[in-house]
């Protein structure tokens, strides 16, 4: 028992370092977390988002696909719906986004009668192949956007537009 | 597209390709009997105007909802306001409203009316559904119109 006796002086020095330590923490813990920040952030705008359709379903021929996020502009928030075509392509899933590239009018599978198996812009008649090239003479000057796609438990799922990779 | 800045820079950029003006008629009813049926096709009104909006941003500027008291209805501003549009450049300017009385001036400017549908209680893909059934109506008043030139 006498061996283990803490003296006033060991008592303050204990308390005080302990004390100090806390103090430090409390400093230095909020510079790391600043320091960090950028690989704490949460990518809103990347994630894979659900849709009610099952890959197998899909076909060759484009289908549309509704799929829904939550989008935050400042302190709005609101449900927002997307569309996409999709369709596949041998083993693979194609999504294309379906705003035209002229000025951003909703595109539709074979919407025109006279040009079957295209996209149609009842706008100004722009014109895609499936694939999403646009026709030339028609108003778009570039190819329709795409979407990354997943699979998730037999479903569908859409991810972030990217540039087509498709056209060559 | 909108009648915002963004929206009007690129509408001054595109003339020749956005000829269509959409204006929401809307009436104010602010008796305690009234009010609330009054709010609700506000609600519809402007849900399928944005709805028309998606579809064909880039034929069309959808204008601020022009509304009125309904006491202070007056037949002739409708028609003064298309005089304006058409002489700033509009090819077609169509009106949009759930207030049935406006088709009395249906021969003079082009009056969309549609029922107010109650979209208050309804959830999203519901009120989805019922949208793309209205835009349905509303697509070929706006195609033979463009038909025509």
């Amino acid at each position: 028992m006498s061996n283990n006796r803490v003296s006033r002086r060991q008592f303050l020095s204990y308390t005080l370092t302990g004390v100090g330590g806390f103090m430090a923490a409390g400093m230095l813990m909020p510079m790391l977390r600043f320091a960090i920040d950028p690989v704490l952030q949460k990518h809103d705008g990347g994630d894979f988002v659900e849709t009610e359709h099952k890959i197998a379903d899909l076909t060759e021929e484009p289908v549309k696909v509704d799929f829904s996020f939550e989008q935050v502009d400042a302190w709005y928030k609101s449900n927002v719906t997307n569309v996409a075509w999709v369709y596949k392509d041998g083993d693979q899933i194609i999504a294309l986004s379906p705003v035209c590239k002229h000025l951003g009018c909703m595109v539709d599978w074979n919407g025109d009668s006279a040009h079957p198996g295209q996209f149609f812009c009842p706008c100004h008649a722009g014109r895609y192949e499936k694939n999403g090239k646009n026709i030339a003479g028609t108003p778009p000057l570039g190819p329709l956007d795409e979407f990354d796609v997943q699979e998730k438990d037999g479903y569908l799922m859409i991810g972030p537009a990217k540039a087509n990779t498709l056209v060559k | 597209m909108y009648f915002n800045a963004n929206d009007v820079t690129s509408f001054l950029g595109q003339k020749d390709f956005i000829d269509t003006a959409i204006v929401p008629l809307i009436s104010i009813d602010l008796s305690s009997e009234k009010i609330k049926q009054s709010g609700a096709e506000v609600d519809f009104v402007m849900s399928l105007t944005s709805f028309i909006e998606q579809q064909f941003k880039g034929r069309l500027l959808v204008m601020p909802p022009f509304s009125h008291m309904t006491s202070l209805k007056n037949e002739e501003l409708p028609q003064q306001f298309e005089t304006q549009l058409h002489s700033a450049g509009f090819k077609h300017v169509f009106f949009i409203t759930c207030d049935h009385s406006w088709t009395n001036i249906g021969d003079i400017v082009n009056i969309i009316w549609l029922p107010a549908i109650p979209l208050e209680s309804m959830d999203a893909s519901v009120k989805k559904s019922i949208l793309e059934d209205q835009l349905r109506q509303v697509v070929p008043m706006l195609s033979t119109k463009w038909a025509q030139i």
